[in-house]
């Protein structure tokens, strides 16, 4: 898979938390020649799923191991449409109003009666000039913004209502050394680790029936995963997110170095299958840096964990700077490594792997 | 020319030279060699000479800078430090995509992206607080201090990465509108009728304190100079009228005063009246702020009667700017009336 084609394609997909459609019929594309079953759940969820290739250890059921990467996008919204034509706005997901002023956007509409359509829009604030010595030291305020679309304002009417989602541009571009920028690397990124697992996987032997699940509202709550969890009904799973890598201005143990995955630890996540991936990570060359979470991890394993009546949990992270702008940064060999990784430990997951899971 | 591949064209202050080559040879082409020069800052001056000695000489200018970034160093992770060349809100960097050096034929630039902290990291204060230059930086994906010094050393200059493209109704979304939509009508100007001499400066350095535009003049003396430019509109988002300076599709806005220069008031007059009596559609800018040339060629050598028109640009200063393309032909429409009726 070359990677960066698959991020430019991937991030240019329409996916705002809730409205996850055409991104969930794309995914389901590009998984179904590497699994038995994809389905597309409720919530858009997409459920690809790998059949055991080997049989188990002493003939008994083969394990269940759930994958996760979420799909949906951090967004905009359209809240109020003022009498110039420009538009006011709120966000899905945590949107950082600083990445906002002279962004360029796009308005998914659906007029009444007409075609679903797009519009080019740019962010507007109040120009710097103007502004009062107070004002200069401040960020604007998401409400201090707004949406031009360069439209007279009866036309802006006639296309767009409260509630259309807005997207952010930001196409991906390679950079030097392997690495890439672009927006919605979150979470988009892993779902190519799932991809590039997959495909490992179809060409190695597993016991386990495996699940990817490219799941929904990440952004909003980890709503997709809870039913893709309760839905797969697993034995173990491993959740793929984005994690921050060092920029200058961080603060100590908040990061982790941006070449190599990382692992979480901490009380969301089950230790020993934690060591268990680490001994995969030694066993095969991958480097793996370490990650804490004292609490809630911020990402799907904090629903998968709690399904049904319990699920063991690792959290993998692919390290990336600038996380919930529109050039979050990563760098394509820790993708691919990720993958490897991702491939071997479930490859290895057989029959008794549990047997010392609560010593 | 087009305006797409002017906007598109790289041309910091003091390195225009893409923009400068482009000009010149548009210039000699339509003027022939002679009749182009260039001073000692680099501007190009264009003289076309009229065969009636009593009308006045009349300069024409506009400015082939743009706003944008220098890198200054790199830290020890291989990112590289820079400074705004012009003014630049330091807010509107935040999650942009710029290009780092010139394009060149063998040697293309480099994409790189200005980041900032994720905001699950940020303290409220962070929030609050505007980054300022110092504290942002261009990451070109380099791995450490002496990869990012070998592939952009100090003084590499960075520009927006935007193209420009259609905007919703009439308009335009660019970087460089400021003020690449001036040396456009400069160039659709070469063969306005006028039976005087007429000079054509394409300035350098205007970003950043109008450096150029003195050194132009001194060597253009003219007695009339018309400023083309592009200003600040700032007309959306429910700004009470008295804070919009002006509006984009309302036509050429035509300055009594700004902070440079305070305009002609003989020719501030007549243009608006021609304006109307010609159906060529203009206004007032409405709030004095910004300045540009117009200062310094009103008082360059034996000074000159000047007045600034200016094209509406909304987000100026940024990789978004928006302007109306019928404003663009309204600057050029009038000047060439005024032109015509001299």
């Amino acid at each position: 898979m070359d990677i960066l084609t698959y991020l430019q394609e991937a991030g240019a997909l329409y996916g705002p938390s809730g409205h996850e459609r055409e991104t969930a019929d794309w995914l389901a594309v590009r998984f179904r020649p590497l699994c038995d079953e994809v389905v597309v759940d409720p919530l858009m969820n997409v459920l690809a799923t790998r059949k055991p290739t080997a049989p188990t250890a002493k003939g008994g059921r083969a394990p269940k191991i759930l994958l996760c990467a979420h799909m949906d996008e951090i967004a905009l919204i359209v809240t109020e449409i003022l009498r110039d034509g420009s538009l006011r706005m709120g966000n899905i997901g945590g949107v950082d109003p600083r990445i906002l002023p002279a962004a360029t956007v796009t308005v998914h509409c659906r007029p009444a009666g007409g075609e679903p359509a797009t519009l080019t829009g740019v962010v507007g604030a109040k120009a710097p000039h103007l502004l009062t010595e107070e004002e200069r030291k401040q960020n604007y305020k998401r409400e201090d913004l707004f949406i031009d679309l360069g439209l007279p304002a009866e036309k802006v009417k006639a296309l767009v209502n409260v509630g259309d989602p807005v997207t952010l541009v930001g196409p991906a571009v390679g950079l030097l050394g392997g690495r890439a920028a672009g927006k919605t690397m979150d979470d988009r990124a892993c779902i190519g680790v799932m991809l590039e697992a997959a495909q490992r996987l179809a060409a190695m032997r597993h016991a386990a029936e495996i699940t990817f699940a490219c799941t929904t509202q990440e952004e909003v709550g980890c709503r997709g995963a809870k039913v893709a969890a309760h839905t797969v009904n697993p034995d173990l799973a491993i959740i793929l997110d984005v994690s921050h890598a060092p920029i200058p201005a961080s603060r100590p143990d908040t990061t982790v170095p941006l070449d190599a995955p990382a692992a979480t630890y901490g009380p969301y996540i089950q230790h020993q299958l934690f060591s268990r991936l680490r001994d995969t990570a030694a066993k095969h060359g991958v480097t793996l840096n370490m990650e804490h979470a004292e609490r809630s991890t911020g990402t799907d394993t904090d629903a998968v964990q709690i399904a049904r009546e319990g699920v063991p949990c690792v959290l993998i992270d692919l390290p990336l700077k600038y996380m919930h702008t529109t050039v979050e940064l990563l760098d394509t060999n820790a993708l691919r490594e990720c993958g490897r990784l991702v491939a071997h430990f479930a490859a290895e997951i057989d029959e008794g792997w549990d047997d010392a899971l609560w010593s | 020319m087009e305006l797409k591949t002017l906007c598109e064209t790289q041309g910091l202050p003091g390195r225009e030279e893409k923009v400068r080559a482009m000009v010149r040879e548009a210039c000699e082409q339509a003027l022939g060699k002679d009749a182009v020069s260039l001073d000692g800052l680099g501007s190009v001056i264009a003289v076309r000479r009229g065969s009636d000695p009593t009308r006045p000489r009349v300069l024409l200018a506009a400015h082939m800078d743009e706003v944008g970034l220098m890198i200054v160093s790199a830290t020890e992770e291989g990112l590289l430090r820079f400074r705004p060349l012009g003014g630049v809100d330091a807010r509107v960097l935040v999650s942009k995509r710029v290009r780092v050096g010139y394009d060149q034929a063998d040697k293309p630039s480099l994409p790189g992206v200005i980041g900032a902290m994720a905001i699950h990291q940020q303290t409220a204060e962070d929030r609050k607080a505007v980054l300022p230059v110092e504290q942002l930086y261009i990451d070109i994906g380099a791995r450490d201090k002496a990869e990012a010094e070998r592939v952009a050393p100090a003084g590499t200059p960075v520009t927006f990465d935007a193209p420009c493209v259609p905007f919703g109704d009439g308009l335009v979304l660019a970087k460089a509108l400021d003020d690449r939509v001036g040396v456009y009508n400069l160039l659709r100007l070469l063969d306005a009728p006028y039976a005087g001499d007429l000079v054509f400066a394409f300035t350098c350095q205007e970003e950043g304190g109008c450096r150029g535009a003195g050194t132009a003049a001194r060597r253009a003396q003219p007695e009339i100079a018309l400023i083309l430019e592009c200003t600040t509109a700032n007309d959306l988002g429910d700004m009470p009228e008295a804070l919009q300076v002006c509006r984009v599709g309302q036509g050429v806005c035509v300055s009594f005063m700004d902070n440079t220069s305070i305009g002609n008031a003989e020719l501030y007059r007549a243009m608006l009246a021609l304006g109307r009596d010609r159906g060529i559609p203009c206004q007032v800018k409405t709030f004095v702020a910004g300045g540009n040339d117009a200062g310094e060629i009103q008082r360059a050598g034996v000074g000159c009667r000047t007045l600034a028109l200016s094209v509406p640009c909304r987000n100026i200063h940024s990789a978004a700017g928006v302007c109306s393309l019928s404003d663009i032909r309204a600057q050029e429409d009038l000047v060439r009336a005024w032109l015509a009726g001299r």
